[in-house]
């Protein structure tokens, strides 16, 4: 029943658009019956989506969606995350979030009437595009053939907490720059002349923006407890898919920031709205058609590929053909040569789209090189490792200053004090680096986090009058933003630098010693949990003869799929992790792998500041 | 020279839209990856009949003899699909020696399995550890090999077979 509502309610929210669309030729809607078929369409898709959910929660395996990737053992919160563990059910929550932005965005006031009724139609085209794609290639409502009276499982690698949340945070963040799409090619049908749009594109593209940072830190978090390889970044052709948007949103947002009246800036606004959204669909497609190998991948199928493909074609080509038609004339040229923050933030983002370019080239490169020659070749860590950080720490030096810089003139203040401070810095990681373990990247790494932050902290204290309120919150918002980068810098480079690895082979009762930390393998239990049997070690760590932690490690075994995922066990403490792994069992002995990873916290602490600044910007006016 | 800068992105569009859709047509399939067992020896098992434990079936058994080994379980779903074209080939081609694996399987659902969908293959072999299946580098359930005179893997594929895939694939080498 629940699977009838979803299939008939998504229907109908896909005709209403293609009505409302076609209609709209003939007939002068006003703006509220306009408003009101937008809104009812997002209803439905909703509702279509909970449909679904619900047939999840009481595991109803007459739907064949459900059936295949649930289990009536699944404990609730993963029959509800379920619903987009799958290919269907993804693209369908893709699906309602597209709605919802709608939905909100149809809320939006103080907007030329025209301008808004253009952005809303654009994005009902883009609901039309992948509705008829859900419905003709991925249907999750369609009926299982067969009585049943179990599901097939879920992945089991997917059941965690941190992934449940990590897909609808991400699409929250991809799909969001619909909205930044549809307002800019709206912008360009309606020859839209006032300053208003950048203002309302500037929020939902921080918006998007942000949940896309937090979608990204939740999987690369997951990756680094779950997959038990002890990092949190592998340039994994999807995390490279993700990256990409992430970037040009960056130099978006940064370049709506001082869009005040540049032509040319305009020009370029409008480029990276198109070209941000054009990268989430390029995501899309590159996941879903299974195209790409890797964690991600779902059971490909050719035809569902090149549906996907061909929205992609059809949005971007179409998107960036009107930008190529109605793109404004460009009047007044920038003055490069001034060191002020305009030419840093053009900078800034010449360098941004340099990287995004890169990381695209290596991410398709293996699909040019097979289709080519044949050949199957990968390209991982070393490509991007060489090329984007490169690219990437001009940017960063440039960024510690930027805020700083005036607008228009060359005048740095307390120009004196930055030097200072960044040659006292610099001479001090040298010192310290030169007296423990030296390592280029590190020292630069550590130069460029600390100068970040401190620089940020100097320009704080100097330029705004200290009181403690919600408005001097949002004035100092963009170095907020900076000391979060500058601290998950420096949590990148040490844990990607100075971390060490261990391996061991214990019995129960052993002691290791690792750096100033006494580590006992206490003992290993094997329990019989819900839906998985669970093997944990169980880790003391002494320190100072004081037992400071307890740490279980070890994995998971799935009967119903079959699976056995691995469960690192972590002890955080705020200068490292040590992180704990339990392989297989030989002649009594336990392999165990510890990582030392200096600072990982400092990345997610980073983030979480940078995810935070994102919403006060929000609130700016 | 402006112009060409706004067309650019069309361009670069228009060339990954052709890769992909090339690549989307050709097949490949990433998840597929080319089994590095093609042309090599089959590799060393022994393993005993499902029906009768002195059974017993070696790598040196297959000599001179084309063999197709087939792995399945009574709980996978799409080995049941494909099953019935065993007969088929077992009919069309009399000479070709069939072997089944059982793969990580109880011997009571097997026989269960077998004696109601009828059995095809010429030995049924009882893999219930998976280790020759780790030999073989068995992906997932079902998978198929066919095995030359010389005792060379030569054809290998992943998945419920189908009978386009027969015709076009397994058929030619036999």
């Amino acid at each position: 029943m629940s699977s009838l509502i979803g299939f008939v309610s998504l229907a109908m929210a896909v005709l209403i658009n293609i009505y409302l669309i076609v209609s709209n030729f003939f007939i002068k809607y006003n703006n509220k019956v306009f408003n009101l078929i937008v809104r009812s369409s997002s209803f439905l898709t909703i509702l279509s989506f909970f449909s679904l959910m619900y047939a999840y929660i009481i595991s109803d395996f007459s739907n064949f969606n459900v059936f295949q990737n649930s289990h009536s053992e699944k404990p609730l919160i993963y029959k509800i995350s379920g619903t987009w563990g799958n290919h269907e059910g993804s693209m369908l929550l893709w699906l309602s979030i597209l709605s919802i932005y709608g939905f909100f965005f149809s809320q939006t006031k103080k907007i030329n009437l025209q301008f808004k009724k253009q952005t809303l139609l654009i994005q009902s085209s883009l609901h039309i595009l992948f509705g008829l794609f859900i419905v003709f290639t991925s249907n999750p409502f369609l009926v299982n053939s067969v009585i049943v009276k179990e599901g097939l499982g879920l992945n089991p690698i997917l059941q965690d907490p941190g992934l449940a949340i990590h897909p609808p945070v991400l699409y929250a963040g991809y799909v969001g720059y619909s909205i930044v799409f549809s307002l800019a090619i709206a912008g360009l049908f309606t020859n839209n002349d006032n300053e208003d749009w950048i203002f309302i594109t500037k929020r939902w593209a921080l918006i998007s923006w942000t949940f896309l940072t937090g979608g990204i830190a939740l999987g690369s978090y997951w990756a680094y407890y779950e997959l038990g390889w002890g990092g949190w970044w592998f340039w994994d052709p999807v995390e490279n898919i993700s990256l990409m948007p992430w970037i040009a949103g960056l130099a978006l947002v940064h370049s709506l920031l001082m869009a005040k009246g540049e032509q040319i800036m305009k020009k370029w606004i409008i480029f990276l709205s198109i070209l941000c959204f054009s990268l989430s669909v390029f995501g899309t497609f590159l996941v879903r058609s299974g195209i790409l190998t890797s964690v991600h991948s779902f059971a490909s199928d050719a035809s569902r590929g090149i549906f996907i493909l061909l929205i992609f074609f059809i949005v971007t080509g179409f998107g960036f053909l009107v930008f190529l038609l109605k793109s404004p004339e460009s009047s007044k040229p920038i003055n490069f040569l001034s060191i002020n923050k305009v030419s840093a933030l053009v900078i800034n983002n010449i360098l941004m789209i340099i990287a995004t370019l890169t990381i695209l080239l290596g991410t398709i490169y293996p699909i040019i090189v097979e289709v080519l020659t044949n050949d199957r070749i990968s390209v991982g860590g070393p490509y991007f490792n060489s090329t984007v950080i490169p690219i990437m720490i001009p940017g960063f030096l440039l960024m510690s200053i930027a805020p700083i810089l005036s607008w228009q003139t060359n005048r740095i203040k307390n120009a004196r004090l930055y030097v200072l401070g960044f040659i006292v810095i610099s001479l001090l990681v040298l010192i310290q680096s030169y007296l423990s373990t030296f390592n280029t990247w590190g020292v630069l790494g550590l130069i460029l986090g600390i100068w970040i932050i401190t620089a940020s902290f100097i320009s704080i204290i100097s330029s705004y009058k200290i009181d403690y309120n919600f408005r001097l919150l949002q004035k100092i918002n963009p170095h907020i933003a900076h000391i979060g980068v500058g601290i998950a810098i420096i949590g990148i480079t040490c844990s990607s630098v100075f971390k060490n690895e261990y391996d061991f082979n214990l019995n129960e009762g052993d002691k290791i010693l690792i750096e100033d930390a006494n580590i006992k393998l206490e003992k290993i239990e094997i329990s019989n949990e819900v839906n998985y049997q669970a093997l944990r070690a169980n880790f003391l760590i002494e320190k100072d003869k004081k037992i400071v932690g307890n740490i279980k490690a070890g994995k998971n075994y799935y009967p119903v799929s079959k699976m056995i995922t691995t469960e690192a066990g972590i002890f955080h403490e705020w200068h490292r992790d040590i992180y704990f792994i339990v392989g297989e069992q030989k002649n009594n002995n336990w392999f165990i792998k510890v990582y030392i990873n200096p600072f990982v916290s400092f990345i997610w602490i980073g983030v979480l500041i940078m995810v935070f600044s994102g919403f006060v910007g929000v609130t700016k006016k | 020279m402006n112009r060409l800068i706004i067309l650019s992105p069309l361009l670069i569009l228009l060339i990954i839209c052709l890769f992909a859709l090339i690549y989307l047509l050709s097949n490949k399939d990433p998840s597929k990856p080319p089994s590095a067992l093609i042309n090599k020896n089959v590799p060393n098992f022994e393993s005993n009949s499902l029906y009768e434990i002195n059974n017993i079936i070696k790598t040196q058994d297959l000599k001179n003899k084309k063999v197709l080994i087939n792995f399945f379980a009574s709980w996978c779903v799409p080995c049941k699909v494909e099953h019935p074209l065993f007969f088929e080939i077992s009919k069309n081609y009399p000479d070709l020696f069939i072997i089944g694996f059982n793969h990580k399987d109880k011997s009571d659902d097997a026989k269960k399995y077998l004696s109601e969908d009828g059995n095809p293959y010429n030995f049924v072999g009882v893999d219930s550890d998976g280790m020759i299946a780790l030999e073989f580098g068995v992906f997932g359930l079902p998978e198929t090999f066919l095995i030359n005179e010389k005792g060379k893997i030569i054809y290998k594929f992943m998945g419920p077979l189908t009978k386009e895939i027969i015709k076009n694939e397994v058929v030619p080498l036999l």
